[in-house]
């Protein structure tokens, strides 16, 4: 069997005539082998699956990528302030809508003004 | 790398103040009566004497009632008129305590509520009588 020859073998061919190939080599070599073997996994770093809900291209999780980890707990303090602000804000704005409501009906019903004051 | 985060860290901190600041909502500023619309003004007449001595606060309210003034029907336009004054003249807690009662008058079922209008209305009139002829508004208690 010519080089040109090999490249036409197909990888099943070539999986088998190395198998068959490893059956005739001599125990020492075959030893050696299999040191080499054990030695290369031990030296394969071993990842434990961890188990999560998000799929593996969302590891980093998505505030990450938004804003520096160290930025997070102030970012989260200064949203949780302005979420504070602007509701009170909506409350007062609602609250004052309401007593202009009622002001401009005590200064327009047909009632008078001392029978809601007296 | 470690002052890179600082100043990212600074900057995200700057922006969210910045944006803490833009959505505090503006408060109320004080007016003079000299910066009113004509419109405001005319809604205003009755209180033109007292405006520049109310509280900030009232004025704003005021304001806010005069914005109405437009859409009223020339009765209630008369109405507004004739109560601004007496109204700007009550204390803050006179005025709270008119809002609970309109509230309350309001949450009445509607056949008790004219009833209670026309009672009103009967007993004002005969108010408005009495002090007009110079008799004692002081009412007469029942002693059976």
């Amino acid at each position: 069997m010519t080089n040109k020859d090999i490249y036409k073998l197909d990888p099943g061919k070539i999986a088998q005539l190395l198998t068959q190939s490893s059956r005739q080599l001599d125990e020492v070599t075959l030893s050696a082998l299999f040191n080499a073997r054990q030695n290369a996994l031990k030296r394969q770093s071993v990842r434990a699956p961890v188990f999560t809900l998000a799929p593996a291209s969302a590891h980093v999780h998505w505030a990450d990528r938004l804003v520096p980890h160290s930025a997070q707990p102030w970012v989260a303090a200064a949203l949780l302030i302005a979420t504070l602000i602007v509701g009170t804000g909506v409350w007062q704005h609602v609250q004052e809508q309401q007593i202009n409501e009622l002001d401009v009906a005590i200064l327009t019903d047909d009632l008078p003004i001392e029978a809601f004051v007296e | 790398m470690n002052s890179f985060v600082t100043v990212q860290t600074q900057n995200y901190v700057v922006a969210v103040f910045l944006l803490l600041c833009l959505s505090i909502p503006n408060s109320a500023s004080a007016q003079s009566w000299r910066s009113l619309t004509s419109t405001q003004r005319e809604a205003l007449a009755p209180v033109v004497q007292q405006w520049d001595t109310l509280p900030e606060l009232q004025r704003h309210r005021l304001l806010e009632t005069a914005k109405h003034y437009s859409q009223l029907t020339p009765e209630q336009k008369q109405r507004y008129h004739d109560r601004l004054e007496k109204w700007s003249k009550l204390t803050p807690e006179q005025r709270e305590a008119a809002r609970i009662k309109y509230r309350a008058f309001n949450k009445l079922p509607a056949k008790e509520r004219e009833k209670v209008k026309q009672k009103l209305k009967e007993e004002h009139a005969r108010k408005a009588q009495q002090s007009a002829s110079g008799v004692s508004s002081s009412p007469v208690t029942n002693q059976q």
